[in-house]
């Protein structure tokens, strides 16, 4: 994870203290350019519209779905407003889940259309750029907020 | 031109040209080589969840939780519960309870009523 970063802490920890952010070993999952492309586009469709894009790698087990419903309520926030978009590609499985507030902006179609786009670009091993184009169909599909739209 | 000459000329130094162009397209490329997702195969990474950042960037906001000072962190800085949620995509592993570390840790399970969604495989 922070491999473009400073990877020697110069903190005053001790052997008591808590293990820092650095002492937690290097990410390999992604590189650090695909990290930044994630965390824009997680922010920038977050801020558009309002809801809270949250992804989640790593296995599901099964039924996948009941898992990833279960994640969704631990996303954080007001979870009726989450959408977690969680993958599986040990499993090859993507679900989207989206709260009570965030399937009336989002309904199923519109996640099964971005679900589609994304499994089509993982079936060719790109697993970031499946989200990122995914997270820009949801945040185009939700819209601005309406508390926003009246300004 | 003798035959060895002819050969050089024609022969040598396109293949030279060829080599150096391949040389400069593959090099970089074995260089930075990092395993490659492929559908397929075992997936061997500990869970991830990343989130967005908070949404107030610090400029003008009002959130009296928050420093304003310049200089401080473009995204702000938070205190107190929020501040797990400020480390956004360095969070990081939280295997769901089993894990103490990483943003998402220690948060009450919260249903948000009927769920809606999708599922894809590839």
């Amino acid at each position: 994870m922070t491999r473009a970063l400073e990877l020697e802490s110069h903190d005053t920890a001790t052997t008591q203290t808590a293990a820092a952010r650095t002492d937690e070993g290097v990410d390999t999952v992604f590189s650090f350019r695909e990290l930044a492309r994630l965390d824009e586009a997680l922010t920038m469709s977050s801020r558009e519209t309002g809801l809270r894009f949250t992804l989640y790698v790593g296995e599901l087990g099964t039924p996948t779905r009941a898992r990833a419903e279960e994640l969704h309520a631990f996303s954080g926030g007001n979870t009726s407003e989450a959408v977690l978009i969680a993958i599986s590609p040990g499993q090859r499985v993507v679900e989207v889940v989206t709260g009570a507030a965030a399937a009336r902006r989002l309904p199923d179609r519109a996640c099964a259309l971005a679900v589609l786009s994304m499994t089509t670009a993982f079936a060719g091993g790109d697993l970031v750029g499946g989200v990122v184009n995914g997270l820009r169909q949801l945040s185009d599909q939700a819209g601005r907020p309406s508390a926003l739209r009246h300004h | 031109m003798t035959v060895a000459e002819t050969i050089l000329v024609f022969v040598g130094a396109p293949l030279a040209v060829v080599l150096v162009v391949a040389l400069l397209t593959m090099v970089p490329a074995a260089r930075s080589r990092r395993p490659r997702y492929k559908p397929g195969q075992p997936w061997n990474h500990d869970p991830i969840w990343y989130e967005p950042h908070p949404e107030s960037t610090g400029h003008g906001s009002d959130h009296g939780d928050e420093t304003t000072a310049i200089g401080s962190s473009v995204y702000g800085e938070r205190h107190g519960a929020d501040a797990a949620a400020t480390h956004a995509v360095s969070g990081g592993s939280s295997a769901l309870g089993a894990s103490t570390t990483g943003a998402s840790v220690a948060r009450a399970p919260q249903p948000a009523g009927p769920l809606g969604g999708a599922r894809g495989t590839w």
